[in-house]
């Protein structure tokens, strides 16, 4: 049993903050989904946990140990696996070399790649030729192979159908049942709210929901007005 | 602000009294100077003006060139042979056509950097370095197997008279510097080194930029080399070596010679260096091994004595004149939120616009019209392709298929620098305005047209932006895309294309700057694409609404309407049927 | 006409391995290594230095020059790698100016600047065709460049490592989430390319001008055959560099455009430069 955990946490880019003040605990086996409109930082947050930037105040720990200043490669090390916005794919390596990667274990490489018959039949193409769905099997597949305590997923969903993205859920969810800790940004609101235990909603920056998902699903007023601004009263 | 108050003809005159004052102090060293460092001091301004057409290319323009005392050679090469011949005019008409001819080889040189930039153009430099060395070692200049010695003017024939020339062709270069650099080339110079794209939606062309950067820069190399050739009666292949252009441009960068004062300190290092370690009993090849060491530092911190000394002035000026921080004006009449869509005539038409990425289809047969006098919300999830969409209609995607027409006018096959001077502008989702201008020159750049120091001011104000004088490289980046919003409506464009001009500001900001945008169109004659994420913004702000879904247009029209339409709530929020 | 082109073999062998390590440099960590060959010239120089002043014998001499090499070029990746890990090409390629110019500068104090008394490690003819002579040097050079490329191509197609370093090339953010060290890597890479031009470089600096500049300066050529494989392709690169020594060795050969020969590294980068550029219009992707 593993916490990922943040206090207080505030990242800035450039301009300024981008987003201030989160706290928030995830636990092994559980997943948590952060949602509302784009430009509201919640990559922002995931970059600062994965050590891609640094937070500009706040603590983000592991097991109750904070991470500081440690290297995005000492975190991967650590368990955190943060799977990036877009087709975070090597397009010119092959499937089983993608995949490989992630973990010196061949077998358990050949255990992520069985899990998609899909990859199973294309496993020595080079990823690049492979269809955005087929992709991001692939990104699933490394990230089981690297065997993470948190998964850390940013819009896996984009440009994809919302046919394709059911397909790949299921997985996200393999990944709870199996001890990990999820953290899912996803622009499918309702899908990531349907798997989530915990969910958050930024807007502009700022936290304006946090708690149980299903009481969330069950009050869209709160999220209407974060996507679509102005007072939830009408 | 005491800037904008001093009086214009005495800001006009300063330049000219710092270069007399220079000259002045000139003529007392070559009185004064003990000879050895009449001869020394000759050789540092000769350095400076090699140095300050670095600046030029290098420091401002951001072109790696590794080639200058090869331009110089050209020049020395040139005043050699006009010595050898007898050309009338006498040496400073030499040096003259000397400059020139350097001038024109470093357009020829320059000529692949319209295609190419970074680190390939440092290779060509380098390559026509090495090539050019070989063969002038080979070739020999001319009269320096004869022994023909350059024939010096008659009033400058000693040493120390030599020196004073010197000094009177570094005053009058860099003087010239001094107003290029603050001409529109010296703008288009440092927004070409910031973003290529960001100075052709500018309506600036960007090989035009890049080929006069070099041509000032190889022409001040030839005044350099002539020097040289006059300061040592005979020149040899081997005071034009690549090594010696490698250390120069080293020098360049360490001492940030885009300023002048900085380029004429980098020359005297170029000397003083070598001086002290011989005065220390130290070989005097060591100075390069410090260049080195210090260009490595320079590099890798990306930093240079003159901005860093720079900087500490400008933080202390500002810390005493503690200029106000920018806030929106609220002087504004907020225009009334909800105007009927005007019946105007279509400005901007497309139909069936289409963009394909490989397999990607980005955008599917995307047709619409915008009214003039309008403001026009673009708005979609992300990835919808509504940054393609501006990127096709500004020119910057020339493989689209479909029609594009701006005022009845086809835009077919038009270079986005065209696009952008009849009137279709745009801005950048990305930060595209180079820090190194001041927002007064900024705007002038970017606005193609002459503005009054009271209209910028005004435009200024109204977009809640810090006054003209402040540097852009002291503003946030939110800021900045506000700069780049007002200077693009100063050009008063037909249309202007905003891709999220409100990131980066705060929410309140946000709403603020919807109400000055509804009133772009009565004020500068500007008909509007607002993209933004923040409906309270698109509401605030929007005639009518177009939402992209896909790449394909989903719903668009009135603005309540579309807000209204299921479909776009379900688009815009990523809802969808569990099946 | 055979013979120029013959004697100018040797030089493309050259070519085409400083090419090779510059395509290595370009695609892995992401630089255009001005101190390419100086670095290479730097660790020979040492190498002379002690078998002449040292009295130290030759293959031991030979072998610490060599390391001395691969250490330097490490250590300015190491300086590129600690401070410029996220800057763009160009950038991090300006910085290798500064140790090109510092390693020669440092070369003429260390041991001035006429050509180094070299002892031929290679002497001697190989074999004759048609009448001309292929020297030993040539023969080595050749196959050293063809065997250097291949095996680079190996290491990167079939082992862990190379797929690690391809991952790094294309999404270095990526490969660094997933675990993998980017800065050991790349070190590493620069190091073994700085290796690479040394043991070139001593092979031939015996027979060919060896000042400090002039062996300095492969870089140029060996740029200009890189280029053919637009610093990606290892194939095209030896090629290029083969093909550029025998053109040169060959107009070499003709009195009256002999001189042009200087200028045909700087030909072939002009014209392959725009021709690999010609569609590339803008400098950022959006």
């Amino acid at each position: 049993m593993s916490v990922l955990s943040l206090d207080g946490v505030t990242v800035s880019r450039g301009a300024g903050p981008v987003i201030r003040d989160v706290s928030l605990e995830v636990v092994s086996g559980t997943i948590t989904a952060l949602v509302g409109p784009n430009g509201a930082g919640k990559t922002s947050l995931l970059e600062a946990i994965s050590g891609v930037i640094d937070a500009s105040s706040g603590t983000i720990s592991l097991d109750g140990e904070p991470l500081g200043k440690l290297s995005r490669v000492r975190r991967a090390h650590r368990g955190i696996v943060h799977i990036e916005q877009g087709r975070a794919v090597f397009p010119s390596l092959t499937v089983v070399e993608n995949v490989r990667l992630a973990s010196g274990n061949a077998a358990r490489a050949n255990e992520a790649i069985d899990m998609f018959p899909e990859l199973e039949k294309r496993r020595d193409s080079p990823t690049g030729l492979l269809s955005g769905g087929e992709q991001q099997m692939v990104v699933l597949a490394r990230a089981f192979a690297a065997q993470p305590t948190f998964l850390l997923i940013d819009e896996m969903s984009l440009g994809l159908a919302p046919v394709v993205f059911t397909r790949l859920l299921p997985m996200v969810q393999r990944f709870a049942e199996d001890g990990v800790g999820v953290l899912l940004v996803e622009q499918f609101t309702n899908l990531a709210l349907s798997v989530a235990r915990q969910a958050l909603v930024f807007s502009n920056g700022r936290v304006t929901f946090q708690g149980e998902a299903s009481v969330l699903q069950q009050s869209p007023e709160v999220l209407h007005t974060a996507y679509l601004g102005g007072s939830p009263a009408h | 602000m005491p800037r904008a108050s001093f009086p214009r003809v005495l800001a006009f005159l300063v330049p000219f009294l710092v270069a007399a004052g220079g000259i002045l102090v000139g003529f007392a060293l070559s009185v004064g100077l003990p000879g050895y460092f009449v001869f020394l001091g000759t050789s540092a301004i000769v350095a400076a003006i090699a140095i300050l057409g670095l600046g030029i290319v290098t420091g401002s323009a951001g072109m790696i060139a590794l080639c200058q005392l090869t331009f110089a050679a050209v020049g020395a090469w040139v005043v050699a042979g006009l010595n050898v011949i007898g050309a009338p005019g006498g040496f400073v008409v030499w040096l003259a056509f000397g400059g020139v001819a350097a001038g024109v080889v470093g357009i020829l040189v320059g000529l692949p950097a319209l295609r190419l930039r970074g680190v390939n153009l440092a290779v060509v430099t380098l390559g026509f370095a090495a090539a050019a060395d070989v063969t002038l070692v080979q070739i020999q200049f001319p009269g320096s197997v004869t022994g023909t010695s350059i024939e010096r003017p008659e009033a400058f024939g000693t040493d120390r008279e030599f020196f004073f020339l010197g000094i009177l062709v570094l005053a009058a270069c860099g003087l010239l510097v001094y107003f290029l650099q603050r001409s529109r080339w010296g703008s288009s110079w440092k927004a070409v080194a910031f973003s290529e794209r960001g100075t052709a939606s500018t309506g600036q062309s960007v090989p035009g930029a890049k080929l006069t950067a070099f041509a000032v820069s190889a022409a001040l190399g030839g005044v350099s080399g002539g020097l040289i050739a006059g300061q040592v009666g005979l020149a040899f292949a081997s005071s034009f070596s690549p090594i010696q252009s490698l250390a120069l441009y080293v020098l360049a960068i360490m001492s940030g010679a885009h300023l002048i004062d900085m380029a004429i300190f980098g020359g005297l290092l170029w000397i003083v260096v070598p001086e002290l370690l011989k005065r220390w009993g130290v070989p005097q090849d060591w100075a390069f091994v410090v260049f080195g060491v210090l260009g490595v530092q320079a590099l890798t911190s990306g930093t240079n004595l003159g901005t860093g000394i720079r900087n500490l002035w400008w933080k202390r000026a500002l810390r005493r004149s503690a200029v106000p921080t920018k806030s929106l004006s609220h002087d504004v009449d907020p225009a009334p939120p909800h105007r009927q869509p005007s019946r105007g005539e279509p400005i901007l038409v497309v139909r069936d616009l289409s963009v394909t990425f490989g397999k990607v289809e980005a955008l599917k047969k995307v047709s619409f019209e915008l009214v003039e006098g309008t403001v026009l919300g673009l708005i979609g999830p992300n990835g919808a392709g509504k940054s393609t969409l501006v990127d096709a209609l500004t020119g910057f995607l020339p493989q689209h298929t479909g029609f594009v027409s701006l005022d009845g006018r086809s835009l077919d096959k038009l270079s986005p620098t065209r696009r952008a001077r009849l009137g279709l502008r745009r801005t950048f989702q990305q930060d595209r305005v180079p820090p190194s201008l001041t927002i007064d020159a900024y705007v002038r750049f970017a606005a193609r047209r002459r503005l009054s120091t009271p209209e910028i001011a005004d435009a200024l104000q109204f977009f809640g932006c810090p006054p003209a004088s402040t540097r852009l490289a002291s503003v946030d980046v939110g800021t900045r895309r506000l700069v780049e919003v007002a200077a693009n409506v100063l050009s008063q464009p037909r249309v202007l294309l905003l891709d999220e001009p409100a990131a980066g500001l705060s929410h309140e900001e946000h709403v603020d700057l919807g109400r000055r945008l509804t009133q772009v169109p009565d004020r500068f004659g500007t008909s509007i694409i607002l993209i933004e994420h923040d409906l309270d913004l698109v509401r605030s702000t929007c005639d009518s609404i177009m939402v992209l879904d896909f790449g394909s247009v989903l719903a668009s029209g009135p603005q309540d309407q579309v807000l209204a339409n299921p479909d776009v709530i379900k688009a815009y929020m990523g809802e969808t049927e569990l099946l | 006409m055979l013979q120029g082109a013959l004697s100018g073999l040797a030089a493309g062998g050259v070519y085409a391995i400083i090419a090779v390590c510059l395509t290595l440099m370009s695609r892995l960590v992401r630089v255009v290594n001005f101190a390419q060959a100086a670095t290479g010239m730097f660790g020979s120089y040492v190498a002379v230095w002690m078998v002449s002043k040292a009295g130290i014998p030759i293959g031991l001499a030979t072998v610490v020059g060599i390391l001395i090499g691969g250490l330097l070029s490490g250590l300015i990746g190491w300086i590129i790698a600690t401070w410029l890990s996220e800057a763009d090409t160009s950038t991090r390629s300006a910085v290798t100016v500064g140790p090109l110019l510092l390693l020669i500068s440092l070369s003429f104090i260390l041991f001035g600047n006429k050509p180094q008394p070299f002892q031929p490690l290679l002497a001697g003819p190989a074999f004759t065709v048609s009448g001309v002579v292929i020297s030993q040097v040539t023969v080595v050079i050749v196959v050293l460049a063809i065997v250097v490329a291949a095996a680079s191509k190996l290491v990167l197609s079939r082992t862990s490592v190379g797929t690690k370093l391809r991952a790094l090339s294309e999404r270095p953010t990526t490969a660094e989430l997933i675990g993998i060290p980017a800065k050991p890597l790349g070190v590493a890479v620069w190091a073994i390319t700085g290796i690479i031009s040394t043991i070139v470089i001593v092979i031939v600096a015996p027979s060919q001008s060896n000042d400090a500049i002039a062996l300095s300066m492969l870089i140029v050529p060996g740029a200009a055959a890189a280029l053919l494989g637009a610093f990606r392709r290892l194939d095209l690169a030896v090629l290029g560099g083969l093909v550029l020594g025998v053109i040169q060795g060959t107009v070499a050969q003709i009195d009256q455009v002999s001189f042009v020969r200087y200028f045909l590294p700087f030909l072939f980068i002009v014209g392959l430069l725009l021709w690999n550029q010609r569609k590339a219009v803008w400098d950022a992707a959006r």
